[in-house]
């Protein structure tokens, strides 16, 4: 087992169910990935996308049903996880109920036969590490969620992995405690200085904490792309949904120049962005709410009239719904001061106006 | 239903009114009573009324007479062995249970149906498969794998081997469903941690399921060593296997001496007591929580 490497080289790993009735489905279909030493790596995607099916793969946890894995030039993808030596932490912790905090984050150790003499120490600076020092004989049921939620890490850190996978490790945190302790394992991975595959539903995890972010959806590799780019230039609908475009609307292409898209229905004219090759007359454009504002000065382009229909009160603005003459609905972030039911003008800018091939489908 | 708010429910007051659900405990209170309690003192106190002889009589009889104080041994010495085979055997099959597969059903099955026949349908079986002329004896001659006498029945072995099949399905459903238990993710996390199997077993299932073993052990040494019908119709029932029930149904219904077979009853008691109050004391040395790791 090795503690230190260049680069994990996934090659078109895919694993497939037997789902019921003989039917075969991919669950994760040639997630082909290279992470280097000292990246933070996050696999992004709503339930059921086949990203917790990466890290199990990863982990040595699901047999492959195609592709390789290689650790520098070490083919690993057929060795049994207790000799990959990937530090994992569990999305409900999974520590052993009957072994105190010390002999939870030891056991790593002890299984590679480490000697009980430097076992101590070393434990003792993995609790330092996550700030646990005072809690070495509790039983993890003694523990608090978040304490637990850092014996976990301790006891996958321990073992100096050269990877550490983790599970949606804050899907079991109250919001306070999930933005310390994102916070703290973006400080671990830095001080660590190994690598980090993160799985998460939540795209503001994946954001705050990411080197790169690996969107998937239904076992499939959607865009790879560092968080400014996912976020600002998301590479298909899909992706833009995920990442907070809520406004997708579905027009009539009237012109194309250069990457500029001119589009149309009875009561929206807009210039927009084309991000992928377009087919046939329509398309759907994904505009984010933050980007859509309302019209103060006149505007030559990209003005969208409509009727105040929903305010939602937020504090710093206000979530407003406007919907137009013929009926579309619009969401923006307005000033907290516009009155429900009044006609107001919209802008969007062009270069945030993202066009993308016609899908009907919603959600 | 009174109308009673629901925060007094809840906010008990310093003289909290009588809960009557706590009636509900009364019929099993009246069962216990009537058809456990008062029978076991009843026999206790007839056990120290003997037909002759002063109060310890019954007692001082069993523990000089040769063919009496003798059988808590020979029991001892069928009820061990079939309860540690039970539980020793059970133990690693229902850990390679645990993993649903299309084995799991039918193996388990087939491991279970023994719980449904009754003891003599058992004895009936044995005689006509490992008796000197049943079907084992006649397949091994026939075969030439061995040649001598096999003698399975009417002694020893024939009651030994009726115990474990009849206590090993039971000890297997009870383990079974304690290893299912165990929250398998945590195998996964100590896999990931560098523990090959041999290990997840040793230091996860092993401690996590010592408890349940324990309790396992105990209620199948109590089974196993009540043995009675197997001891007469496949034993030995005037030598080795003369077991203690055998000597108490002897007091009770062949000599009419009600008071010396309750002081056996007694005798056969305190010995199960003692060896599950041994077993069941080795239960502190080991974890006694809930078997999941973590929030859930």
């Amino acid at each position: 087992m090795k503690h230190d490497f260049k680069e994990l080289k996934l090659d078109r790993v895919t694993r497939r169910f037997a789902g019921s009735g003989g039917h075969v489905f991919n669950a994760l279909s040639e997630l082909t990935l290279t992470i280097r030493r000292g990246e933070f790596i996050a696999l992004l995607g709503p339930s059921g996308c086949g990203k917790s099916t990466a890290l199990n793969c990863i982990a040595g946890l699901l047999p492959l049903s195609g592709g390789t894995i290689r650790l520098d030039d070490e083919r690993i993808d057929p060795l049994p996880p207790e000799r990959r030596g990937f530090g994992m932490v569990f999305q409900n912790y999974a520590l052993f109920p009957h072994m105190s905090v010390m002999k939870n984050i030891g056991f790593g150790l002890r299984m590679q036969g480490v000697p009980a003499a430097e076992i101590a120490p070393r434990v003792a600076k993995a609790m330092r590490l996550v700030q646990l020092s005072g809690q070495e004989h509790k039983l993890p049921g003694q523990l608090s969620g978040g304490q637990q939620q850092r014996v976990a890490i301790a006891r996958a850190i321990v073992i100096e992995p050269p990877l550490i996978l983790m599970d949606e490790p804050l899907s079991n945190l109250d919001a306070k405690l999930r933005l310390e302790t994102r916070a703290e394992i973006r400080r671990i991975h830095r001080e660590l200085d190994r690598a980090t595959v993160y799985v998460t539903h939540d795209q503001d995890e994946a954001l705050s904490l990411a080197d790169r972010i690996v969107v998937m959806k239904d076992g499939v590799v959607q865009q790879i792309a560092a968080p400014h780019e996912v976020y600002a230039q998301p590479s298909n609908l899909h992706v833009a949904r995920f990442m907070g475009y809520r406004n997708v609307l579905h027009l009539t292409v009237r012109g194309e120049r250069g990457d500029r898209v001119l589009l149309e229905a009875p009561d929206i004219k807009l210039t927009g962005v084309r991000k992928q090759p377009l087919a046939g007359s329509r398309a759907s454009v994904a505009m984010r709410p933050e980007e859509v504002t309302i019209a103060t000065g006149p505007a030559a382009e990209n003005i969208i009239t409509g009727r105040v229909d929903n305010i939602e009160y937020g504090g710093r603005d206000s979530l407003i719904d406007i919907v137009t003459p013929g009926g579309t609905r619009l969401h923006l972030r307005g000033p907290t001061d516009v009155a429900l039911g009044a006609d107001v003008h919209v802008h969007v800018p062009p270069e945030r106006v993202l066009v993308y091939p016609y899908d009907g489908s919603e959600g | 239903m009174s109308a009673t708010p629901t925060v007094v429910a809840e906010l008990p007051a310093p003289h909290a009114p009588f809960d009557r659900a706590l009636l509900l405990v009364l019929p099993a209170t009246v069962f216990m009573l009537a058809l456990f309690i008062y029978p076991f003192v009843y026999g206790l106190i007839l056990s120290f009324e003997p037909a002759q002889g002063g109060w310890l009589a019954n007692y001082q009889k069993f523990f000089t007479t040769d063919n009496l104080w003798t059988t808590i041994g020979k029991t001892l010495k069928l009820a061990l062995p079939a309860t540690i085979i039970n539980v020793g055997v059970a133990l690693p099959i229902a850990y390679k249970m645990r993993v649903r597969s299309r084995w799991q059903r039918i193996v388990t099955t087939l491991l279970v149906v023994p719980i449904t026949l009754g003891t003599v349908l058992i004895a009936e079986g044995m005689l006509t498969y490992f008796g000197p002329k049943g079907w084992l004896a006649q397949f091994l001659q026939l075969t030439h794998i061995y040649e001598g006498a096999i003698r399975l029945t009417h002694n020893y072995w024939g009651v030994l081997i009726s115990l474990v099949i009849s206590g090993f399905p039971f000890a297997f459903l009870l383990i079974l469903s304690y290893v299912t238990g165990i929250d398998p993710v945590l195998a996964r996390a100590a896999s990931t941690l560098g523990a090959d199997s041999k290990a997840q077993f040793r230091h996860i299932y092993l401690p996590l399921l010592a408890p349940g073993l324990a309790m396992c052990f105990c209620l199948a040494f109590v089974q196993a060593f009540s043995v009675f019908p197997s001891a007469v119709l496949l034993g030995a029932p005037a030598g080795p296997t003369r077991v203690i029930s055998i000597a108490a149904y002897e007091a009770a219904f062949e000599q009419y001496d009600y008071s010396l077979a309750s002081a056996i009853a007694m005798i056969m008691g305190f010995v199960q007591l003692v060896i599950v109050a041994f077993v069941l004391s080795l239960r502190n040395w080991f974890y006694k929580g809930p078997v999941t790791g973590g929030k859930g």
